[in-house]
């Protein structure tokens, strides 16, 4: 009998998994910021359509890819929601150069429906709330490694909130996961991304308003080819150069640096 | 459902129970069997996994097995990959977390066996060699199957080491687990749904299969 | 293959606890291991088989050495030709009785191990039951069956701890002729761990006591128990000579036996056994009466010639413990002192020893 299901299992895995694919050549390995979840899965479609390579991509927060580079995870093409960190691997020779501006990032505060915080782009109604201490749990990415996080709490400084809002703060492990507790109706909601806020699958759980730029540092997101990148890597960073590509993160939210 | 993930998973159950079964029979047996000072502190150092937490046992995998240290610069200049974030890194990641779930089963089945029957099998001029075969591993046998079972689903469902160490390539390190995670913050859930289901009926069958085992095991004596 | 070979003891030890002990066990012959528990027995017997280290030992069985520390020689139990069995049999749970045998015919050629099996099975009387596995077989089977599995290993030495511990009195009785039985039809060197002195009594022909890990007093039992010198039993136990006898003849129409053990000639209850066979004797001192001339009119069946050899004190203050001489059969008499007194006992005395054909306790 147990020779049984453990042939099962050997014949079911064998006929699973992609085993071994070389690191490169058919499918390149990518580390993409959260926020860009659903832009770059969109991109990606098209890229694969048009030119039949198909990446692998890993979403995470920018700083977490950072360290597990610097380890020798063999990513090939690295988005960061952080240009510092794309410079700071550049400086360590381990990338193709300084890499490009992709994108700019804004934040938004977004409210799930049924949440008794109202959104606005200055957070009054969070002040008032946190002053009368009816406030309840505000999800944002870790500002540990997370940009988007890092942003939030700049934001909440600039408008003075940081104190009182510390006490009810969720962290998310990334940008993807504070949108995720704030969607999910334990928390009051959250500072994430606006690319995720306006993405179809948070779009319809609730509400959001966009924060002003000034209230936090630019989100200057830059990707850089990494040194083991292969040539089909390297398409995909053109790719994502292409007008196409910037219209399409542009729909979903981000501000196109000039090129 | 991420049919590369659980082929993945599958795939590193598998190799973990294939590789550490013979590993851990030896340590089992040395420990049931063996009279030395260190004993104690073996079995300690073998039952660590199951209550550090896996972050710390990640934390410390990276350290060891990291670009910098030793083992992983002399894997790296031999095979040209850094051993952590590969599938053989999850490998010796998983030997190591795995490690009391083998051992002890099998450990408690061997000092099981009356120690005048291992002498009786000496008697009846058994070499040891022979008398681990004929005697030892038929009496061992439901231990064995328990670490090996219990091995297995303890491995698929594994997460924080495996997600430290790893890090969620598709294809390579990103198992069902993760896979499941992964889902959940790109806001599929019936996806994270589907998987986490099939993890749960696994660990039942794994369960159930554990305990017909030791019951067939009362039942023999 | 059996090696008519005796076995020569010395062992040396510390720790955990102190063991001396050296002696020897005559080829084909019984030799018990006796003395309280905890005094060493076991470990003596272990050590015999391979089982158990020591600081300082030698061990031989004939022309071969198995243990002789000085030389750093020492042979593991699978290459030893010992048959052991535990006190506790350590049958294989999992395996039939027919598997078990198998292993242990290892050294055989394979074409040959069916027909030893069945051997061993018929020597046992074990027959239809080789196919059951431990736990479907009564203690004495299983007793039997751990028996066959030692002489599977055509032994040179025999090692049996503790054999009738387990069993109750009814069992243990046909245990030991059975044992008695297999010795002799192989001719067996077994060496026996006891605390039963019974087992000495009915079943050695030498014995070695053992008493917090030293020898105490080694020889025949014959010896040993007509100079009521076993240590570790005289105190407790009623003196009594353990003779070996022989059956001379059957007189059928009076239902009597004649046995003769040396220079003494007994009649008896009828003994099952044919004539010629060897039969094991108890007499009880206290059943031997001393008579200064012969008696009339009594039930008594056997009035022998005796001669006194000694005289000493016994466990009460009032009695003595005769020791007399029937030819070279030595036999013992347990009187008050007052018929001490009575008949002047005194050493060189002839005197005629009057002997219950009952009080004659005999193991055929």
């Amino acid at each position: 009998m147990v020779l049984l299901v453990t042939a099962t299992l050997l014949a079911a895995q064998v006929a699973l998994a992609q085993h071994g694919v070389p690191a490169s050549t058919a499918a390149p390995l990518v580390a993409a910021a959260s926020d860009l979840q659903f832009a770059l899965d969109e991109i990606v479609r098209r890229f694969q359509g048009d030119t039949g390579i198909a990446p692998r991509i890993t979403y995470g927060s920018s700083g977490n890819f950072a360290r597990q580079i610097e380890q020798g995870a063999p990513f090939e093409l690295f988005l960061s929601a952080d240009e510092s960190y794309v410079l700071r691997l550049a400086e360590r020779r381990l990338t193709r150069g300084p890499g490009s501006l992709y994108a700019i990032g804004r934040l938004v505060l977004f409210v799930p429906h049924g949440s008794p915080l109202q959104p606005d782009p200055q957070l009054k109604h969070l002040a008032a709330r946190l002053a009368s201490g009816d406030a309840g749990r505000l999800a944002i990415a870790n500002p540990e490694h997370a940009p988007y996080g890092r942003a939030a709490e700049q934001a909440l400084r600039s408008l003075g909130l940081w104190e009182a809002a510390r006490p009810k703060l969720l962290y998310g492990e990334n940008v993807a996961q504070a949108a995720q507790f704030a969607s999910s109706g334990n928390a009051d909601g959250g500072i994430v991304a606006y690319s995720l806020a306006l993405a179809p699958a948070l779009r319809e759980r609730g509400t959001f308003a966009l924060l002003p730029e000034e209230l936090h540092a630019p989100l200057r997101q830059r990707m850089v080819l990494l040194e083991r990148a292969s040539p089909a890597a390297a398409r995909l960073y053109d790719y994502l150069r292409s007008p196409a590509s910037r219209e399409i993160l542009r729909q979903h939210g981000f501000v196109l640096p000039e090129n | 459902m991420d049919w590369t993930a659980l082929g993945l998973s599958l795939r590193l159950g598998l190799v973990t129970v294939v590789l550490l079964l013979p590993l851990s029979f030896l340590l089992a047996r040395w420990l049931a069997f063996g009279r030395f000072r260190g004993r104690g502190l073996v079995e300690a150092l073998v039952a660590l996994p199951l209550i550090l937490p896996p972050t710390v046992v990640g934390f410390y995998l990276l350290v060891a097995f990291g670009r910098s240290s030793p083992v992983g610069a002399a894997f790296e200049s031999l095979f040209g990959e850094p051993l952590v974030f590969s599938f053989e890194g999850l490998v010796l990641a998983s030997l190591l977390v795995n490690l009391p779930f083998a051992v002890q089963p099998m450990q408690n089945a061997l000092a099981a066996i009356p120690p005048n029957v291992r002498d009786a099998a000496r008697c009846c001029g058994l070499s040891p060699l022979q008398a681990v075969r004929h005697v030892e591993l038929p009496l061992a046998l439901p231990g064995i199957a328990t670490g090996a079972v219990l091995t297995f689903a303890h491995t698929l469902g594994e997460f924080g080491v495996v997600l430290m160490v790893g890090g969620s390539i598709p294809g390579e390190t990103r198992t069902i687990s993760i896979a499941i995670y992964d889902r959940v913050q790109a806001f599929d859930e019936p996806a994270a749904g589907a998987m986490a289901l099939l993890l749960l009926v696994i660990a039942v069958v794994a369960l159930g299969i554990t305990n017909t085992l030791a019951r067939r095991a009362g039942r023999r004596d | 293959m059996t090696a008519k070979a005796g076995l020569q003891v010395r062992l040396r030890r510390a720790a955990p606890f102190a063991l001396d002990v050296a002696f020897e066990a005559p080829a084909g012959s019984i030799t018990a291991l006796f003395g309280p528990s905890g005094s060493g027995k076991t470990t003596v017997l272990r050590a015999i088989a391979g089982l158990q280290p020591m600081d300082d030992a030698r061990i031989s069985c004939g022309d071969g050495t198995w243990t002789d520390t000085a030389a750093g020689l020492t042979i593991p139990p699978h290459r030893r030709p010992v048959g052991f069995v535990f006190q506790d049999y350590a049958l294989f749970p999992h395996l039939t009785v027919c598997e078990q045998l198998a292993l242990s015919l290892g050294h055989r050629p394979a074409a040959e191990r069916p027909a030893r099996i069945d051997a061993l099975l018929e020597l046992v009387q074990l027959q239809e039951l080789g196919e059951r596995r431990p736990a479907a077989l009564s203690g004495g089977q299983q007793q039997r069956a751990a028996l066959a599995r030692a002489l599977a290993r055509d032994p040179a030495v025999l090692l049996l701890d503790e054999p009738f511990a387990a069993v109750d009195w009814a069992l243990r009785e046909s245990l030991r002729r059975e044992l008695v039985r297999l010795q002799r039809a192989l001719s067996l060197t077994v060496v026996l761990v006891t605390h039963d002195f019974e087992d000495v009594a009915k079943l050695a022909s030498h014995l070695v006591v053992i008493e917090h890990g030293a020898v105490t007093a080694h020889g025949p039992v014959e010896a040993l128990t007509a100079r009521n010198a076993v240590p570790g039993v005289s105190g407790w136990r009623e003196p009594a000579v353990a003779l070996d006898a022989c059956i001379e003849a059957h007189e059928s129409e009076r239902q009597l036996t004649v046995i003769t053990a040396g220079d003494l000639r007994l009649e008896v209850p009828t003994i099952a056994a044919p004539v010629g066979a060897p039969v094991r004797i108890q007499l009880a001192a206290r059943e031997v009466i001393l008579a200064s001339r012969r008696p009339e009119g009594l039930s008594l069946h056997n009035v022998v010639e005796a001669e006194v050899v000694a005289i000493e004190p016994a466990s009460h203050p009032a009695l003595r413990l005769v020791h007399l001489r029937v030819g070279e059969t030595r036999v013992l008499s347990l009187v008050t002192a007052d018929a001490e007194r009575k008949l002047g006992l005194a050493p060189r005395q002839p005197v005629l020893a009057l002997i219950k054909a009952v009080a004659v306790e005999a193991f055929a």
